[in-house]
């Protein structure tokens, strides 16, 4: 049974700023709810005013242009973003993640941006996100600022983001559009769990970059590799780079194991 | 508390309600449509979908004020009529329902899928229930009668569990 708290939702993006700069941390801000709602009936949320922004309209955004970038609105749920075609055509490891993120029902509400406020270190945006160079973009009351997501996710399920700020968008430069990339994840069921690891590889002007889920407190972007570096250097670097803990879905050896097995794929699958 | 209204299966309802309950509890308890099913609650099992605005969602993660305004299909609206539709009959034939806990959610799952894909093969059936499950494993059941359903089950020799 969930605790009683009030509802509100506001109809413009100023209503809402003022509401969370009235309740702060009293406030939870509510989009998909496929993480809020979770934790609030889990009792493990127990907000005393919830703030649905989906009835913000410039929140619904979601934009292309290959000189601009992407735009991806803090409301734009992930099976929009997969039904919007530049992402098949031009982002094709957001596309891969995507289609892997829980299951249709969920992606129905679900949103990339609620997946990296989340900051789950298996969350399936963050990875492909993080080789696409992702900014965060943050807005407050009194100001506007840009976050590269690394430095927006700062450990397990924490974020630089204050209680009085709403992430207004997920920015994409258009530096890694139409890169050949690849996304493999290890579930032990298809939909219904947590990812077990996860690995993205973007191919991009003679040099390729990987991301890597489950496998450190947060999402991992390893350095850049030059095209042609022998897959156990790759390997090697990842192994050096992760620090995955046992838990109930597998044990850190074979979280470690599988990231090199899908380096080996991805490796072969995008020519890198 | 708050003043909402919705269409569930083509009728319209308006009630007051709690902020804080799901849009599940809301059709189960205040409206009494208990068809639809509370499973894990946390937006895995799929025993609560409902198809809303036209997309089959899990009622157990959204609140009942979020569905203010919109049109809801349960499972009670499949046989409206009076009689079974054409999935429900074909669950029939082929034993799809064991303890039945799950079978609310397949048929508005399969509901949205068949509105995807009227023919879909069975690797479609299988992706397309993902996000459903049948603790009495009797999925083999569930992806015959959908082939049955649309037409794609022409030998009779195929139907295994009839």
């Amino acid at each position: 049974m969930t605790h009683e708290f009030s509802y509100h939702a506001p109809g413009s993006l100023d209503e809402a700023l003022a509401l969370l700069s009235e309740y702060g941390e009293k406030a939870a801000v509510l989009s998909g709810g496929t993480d809020l709602l979770v934790n609030i009936r889990a009792g493990l949320s127990r907000p005393e005013y919830v703030i649905d922004i989906k009835k913000i309209p410039e929140l619904k955004a979601l934009s292309y242009d290959p000189e601009d970038g992407l735009h991806i609105g803090a409301c734009v749920t992930v099976n929009e973003l997969l039904e919007y075609e530049p992402i098949a055509e031009s982002f094709a490891v957001l596309y891969a993640a995507g289609a892997e993120l829980a299951t249709h029902q969920l992606r129905h509400r679900a949103t990339p941006v609620g997946n990296i406020v989340t900051a789950s270190p298996c969350g399936d945006m963050s990875s492909p996100l993080l080789c696409l160079e992702a900014e965060v973009v943050i807005v407050s009351q009194n100001s506007t600022r840009r976050v590269a997501l690394r430095e927006f996710i700062t450990g397990v399920k924490t974020t630089v983001l204050a209680p009085t700020e709403i992430v207004k968008e997920i920015f994409v430069p258009p530096t890694y559009a139409g890169a050949q990339a690849g996304y493999q994840k290890l579930k032990r069921i298809k939909g219904h769990d947590l990812g077990v690891v996860a690995v993205a590889l973007v191919k991009h002007n003679g040099s390729f970059r990987i991301g890597i889920n489950s496998a450190a407190p947060t999402p991992l972007l390893l350095p850049d590799f030059a095209a042609g570096t022998p897959v156990e250097e790759v390997q090697k670097a990842a192994a050096k780079a992760i620090s995955p803990i046992d838990d109930v879905r597998c044990t850190k050896e074979y979280r470690a194991f599988m990231v090199g097995v899908y380096i080996e794929r991805l490796m072969k699958e995008v020519g890198a | 508390m708050k003043r909402v209204q919705f269409t569930i299966n083509g009728d319209l309802y308006e009630r007051e309600i709690h902020e804080h309950r799901t849009l599940l509890h809301v059709l189960r308890e205040e409206i009494g449509l208990t068809g639809t099913k509370e499973g894990c609650g946390a937006g895995e099992c799929g025993a609560c979908t409902i198809i809303m605005n036209g997309v089959p969602i899990n009622a157990c993660l959204v609140l009942a004020v979020e569905a203010d305004g919109t049109e809801i299909e349960t499972v009670e609206g499949e046989s409206k009529s009076g009689r079974l539709s054409p999935v429900q009959e074909a669950f029939d034939r082929h034993h799809a329902v064991q303890c039945g806990f799950c079978t609310p959610g397949m048929l508005m799952t399969i509901k949205d899928l068949l509105q995807r894909y009227p023919k879909p093969s069975r690797e479609q059936i299988i992706e397309g229930i993902e996000g459903n499950f049948c603790r009495c494993t009797g999925y083999e059941q569930i992806i015959e009668a959908v082939l049955d359903a649309t037409g794609q089950l022409e030998e009779k020799g195929e139907i295994k569990h009839a």
